[in-house]
């Protein structure tokens, strides 16, 4: 299940190679990491706060380059390319839509990176009436970002990226701050977006959200990955999730106690759960 | 004793055409651990800052109705008068601390009361033990972690020794495990110390375990409150209402949906277990194949 | 970025533990000294104590060569800059087109730069050793007005925080293909309207959490609003107030009234 490092794949969209990286501060943020990622991946990136996770994000799009080790972008070493380069292929979507939006208007700002990458006006303007429609954005194209709901900005923010058409959209914590019904409309955008041939990196507190969603899950823990596993066996060592802040979500939990009378532990949903425990009761 | 009591209040932002708030009546008495739920825009926010008279009192707008805080008719006081009574503490944890040392922070409040300066010095190792923060009195809040500066903003409200907390959506941004930590510290203070505590929260999941009681809020409306058990064991009306239905619910749920006999109700992890082990003998031996 | 602007390193030294307004009162008078100085030889000889001090004070190698680097090349800049625009005096060393230079005019600019020497390296100890937030409570306890003190001390608390936004910020906008310096200026300084609409944003919402937070936590409800911590002078500060004074005292001394050239 785990894409193997030292196999060669055309699918390999991302490659780190024992990548470290120690802020200015003299902070160690990645202590020597190696991840696989492949095309058509959904992928959740979980751990405490402080873990690395952010910072392993911003290795991916050059924003950071490792201090140590390697990081390759469809096979290219991405410390030969500019993040303008990097954006086409990995979009990053920022935790905080703020720190992105200001023009005057929906449309422009989605046009902001096709423009920037160089794209013609009408291919620009494709671009931008796609990444629209694909977040539901049309009704609001002529209004100010700006004065838009929480919920709204962060779909306008995954917007302007995903109108560059990148093959991978990392996306950090898309879901803080937005409610339960702005986070079901998101969370199912981008399960389309992944469908359609996106490889989503989700960085993300919210194992639900992880169990639900993902296919494959690496946790960090003090820069380094603890644990990378198919989303089925990423919350069976409690003890290691434990270290690494972070909780099962809690159908999984309930799987775990009631593992003594045969339930499975790799219960993911309540759905699961449910069929598991009235399979006998039909019979 | 009641600690907060409001009686036909309505409130509207200067330009806004709805009222931000319209509660004809809410209670919390005192020592009460609520929870408060809404979506977006539900008024939680607008809410909190009535508590401690920011609303109306430095956030204008059209104001009618009544506030009483511990009975004491909120309109009367300042809100530094009121900020003995009413902690607060804020969503985002990095604009809310402004000193150069945890100790500063936590000493702030009881300065500005001009209270004298070894209560304020007993009152800042008393705040700091009590947020699991001892020792940590010389470090930059820019320094601390996210879980951490969180605590800090909330043992600077503790130290002017309010007798209820107002915290909105204070574990935004926290880890799994930092989550549970800060809900349990609110816990301990509401057992050890008849602290009232007001939790505004878009997602029910980690605070079933500690609330008396939910408050669901839509439109500035309170359109329901109850006990956790009440309030929280029908999960579509919850999604209906735009909040996460914590996730044993669900599972309660669906078994119902498929057994005739009597509903099962649980919570938590904890009911669900013991609820399900005495409810499923049968599948426990049909399992162990 | 907050090693940039933080230059404080905690250390036990002498000069750490001084009183900050002792500090402060020791910066202020080895100034003036500095001022009353006119020979080069003397000033070296200042400029030497202080990076005496600076020794004493025992901050990190990397601060010190840091901070020593600026001091260094503005100094250099003053020696040649100087003689360029003061051209009293004579003889006449050489000349560069109309430009004369003369060579008291020389030796005048490099006065002036040891004694900018001698401010700058001052600062720097004062910064090295004393936290911003002594300095801060120092100047309050000296009679600047509270509020202002907190608004100093506020600033400088979220200098870092700021930076790291900003940092943010562009990086984010880099991350939908952003190059600041590229293109027609029509072009950048669109791009740089990118940064400063969020930058501004980021600063209003901060400003009004903040606002919200000091009320609540009852900021300007008495007039008569106590310190946890106060600052107290101890027997070594008198000691060493009494020696700065001394420094001073003794030359100006000389100076004014048995009319020593120095
Ligand atoms: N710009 C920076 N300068 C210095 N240190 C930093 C910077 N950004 C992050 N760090 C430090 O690097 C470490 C990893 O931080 P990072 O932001 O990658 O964690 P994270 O897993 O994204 O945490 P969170 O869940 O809180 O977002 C932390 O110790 C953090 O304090
Ligand atoms: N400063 C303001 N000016 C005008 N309208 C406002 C202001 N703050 C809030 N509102 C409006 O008042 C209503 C209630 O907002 P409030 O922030 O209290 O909701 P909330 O439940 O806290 O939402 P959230 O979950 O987004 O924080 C909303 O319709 C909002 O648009
Ligand atoms: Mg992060
Ligand atoms: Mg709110």
């Amino acid at each position: 299940m785990i894409p193997r490092p030292d196999a060669d794949s055309e699918d390999r969209v991302i490659f780190l190679r024992d990548a470290k990286f120690t802020y200015e501060s003299g902070v160690e943020a990645l202590k020597g990491v190696t991840l696989v990622i492949d095309k058509g991946e959904y992928l959740a990136v979980v751990g405490g706060n402080g873990s690395g996770k952010t910072t392993l994000a911003k290795h991916l799009n050059g924003l950071l380059r490792p201090t140590g080790g390697q990081v390759l972008v469809m096979g290219v070493q991405a410390s030969t390319r500019t993040v303008a380069e990097l954006a086409r292929v990995v979009g990053y979507v920022f935790q905080n839509p703020d720190h992105q939006l200001f023009c005057r208007t929906v449309h422009d700002e989605v046009s902001f990176g096709p423009a920037n990458i160089g794209l013609d006006g009408p291919e620009v303007k494709r671009r931008a009436d796609r990444a629209i429609a694909v977040m539901n954005l049309s009704d609001i194209r002529d209004r100010p970002p700006l004065s838009l709901t929480l919920g709204l900005r962060r779909r306008v923010s995954i917007a302007s990226v995903i109108a560059m058409e990148p093959q991978v959209l990392v996306l950090d914590e898309p879901t803080t701050g937005l409610d339960a019904r702005e986070a079901d409309e998101l969370m199912a955008i981008i399960r389309r977006l992944n469908d359609e041939g996106t490889t989503i990196v989700l960085i993300t507190h919210e194992m639900k959200l992880v169990a639900e969603h993902a296919n494959r899950v690496v946790v960090m823990m003090d820069g380094k990955v603890v644990l990378d596993s198919d989303t089925r066996g990423a919350f069976s060592d409690l003890g290691l999730l434990r270290r690494s802040k972070l909780l099962p979500p809690p159908v999984t939990q309930l799987a775990h106690r009631l593992s003594q009378i045969g339930v499975s532990k790799d219960i993911l949903t309540p759905q699961e759960l449910v069929f598991e425990l009235t399979r006998g009761d039909d019979q | 004793m009641q600690a907060l009591t409001l009686k036909d209040v309505r409130f509207r932002y200067p330009g806004m055409s709805e009222w931000a708030l319209d509660i004809p009546s809410l209670e919390i008495q005192q020592g009460e651990f609520v929870t408060v739920l809404g979506p977006n825009g539900a008024g939680k926010t607008t809410l909190s800052l009535l508590a401690n008279g920011l609303v109306p009192k430095s956030i204008k707008g059209e104001f009618e109705g009544s506030v009483e805080v511990f009975e004491h008719p909120a309109p009367k006081y300042t809100v530094s008068q009121l900020s003995t009574l009413v902690g607060m503490v804020f969503q985002e944890p990095e604009s809310q601390l402004f000193c150069m040392s945890a100790e500063e922070e936590v000493a702030f409040g009881p300065e500005n009361l001009a209270v004298p300066r070894d209560e304020i010095s007993r009152r800042v190792e008393w705040a700091l033990d009590l947020v699991g923060l001892k020792g940590l009195n010389d470090r930059s809040p820019f320094t601390l972690s996210g879980g951490q500066k969180q605590r800090l903003a909330i043992a600077a409200a503790l130290s002017m020794k309010p007798s209820m907390l107002v915290l909105d959506e204070p574990a935004y941004a926290l880890d799994p495990m930092g989550r549970i930590e800060l809900y349990s510290i609110l816990s301990d203070l509401k057992a050890k110390h008849g602290m009232t505590v007001i939790v505004m929260e878009r997602d029910a999941e980690d605070l079933v375990e500690y609330s008396d009681r939910f408050v669901l809020m839509a439109n500035g409306r309170v359109t329901a409150s109850g006990p956790p058990r009440e309030m929280l064991v029908d999960p579509g009306a919850l999604r209906a209402a735009g909040v996460s239905p914590p996730q044993m619910a669900e599972v309660a749920s669906l078994i119902n949906l498929r057994r005739k006999a009597p509903p099962l109700r649980f919570l938590t992890v904890d009911e669900a277990f013991a609820e399900i082990t005495i409810n499923t003998h049968h599948h426990s031996k049909g399992a162990s194949h | 970025m907050t090693g940039f602007l933080d230059l404080y390193s905690e250390k036990d030294t002498f000069l750490h533990r001084l009183d900050p307004r002792v500090k402060l009162l020791a910066v202020a008078l080895i100034s003036v000294l500095a001022f009353i100085l006119t020979e080069l030889l003397y000033l070296v000889v200042l400029l030497c104590f202080i990076l005496l001090l600076l020794v004493l004070a025992r901050s990190s190698y990397g601060k010190a060569f840091f901070a020593l680097k600026f001091v260094v090349r503005f100094m250099i800049l003053i020696t040649l800059l100087w003689p360029l625009f003061d051209r009293s005096g004579a003889p006449v060393l050489f000349s560069i087109g109309p430009l004369d230079i003369t060579e008291p005019a020389v030796w005048r600019g490099a006065t002036s730069a040891v004694r900018v020497g001698c401010f700058a390296t001052l600062w720097y100890i004062l910064m090295f050793t004393t936290s911003q937030r002594d300095l801060v409570r120092a100047l309050v306890k000296l009679g600047l007005r509270f509020d202002y003190g907190l608004a100093l001390a506020i600033s400088f608390r979220f200098i870092p925080t700021f930076g790291l936004t900003i940092e943010s910020i562009k990086d984010a906008q880099r991350a939908r293909a952003l190059e600041l310096d590229k293109g027609s200026i029509l072009r950048r300084s669109r791009n740089y309207v990118s940064i400063l609409v969020p930058t501004i944003v980021y600063a209003l919402r901060t400003a009004d959490t903040l606002a919200l937070t000091l009320q609540s936590r009852a900021y300007g409800a008495f007039s008569n609003r106590t310190y946890l911590r106060e600052i107290r002078m101890r027997a070594s500060d008198y000691v060493a107030m009494t020696v700065v004074v001394l420094i001073l005292l003794l030359p100006a001394l000389a100076k004014y009234i048995y009319g020593v050239q120095i």
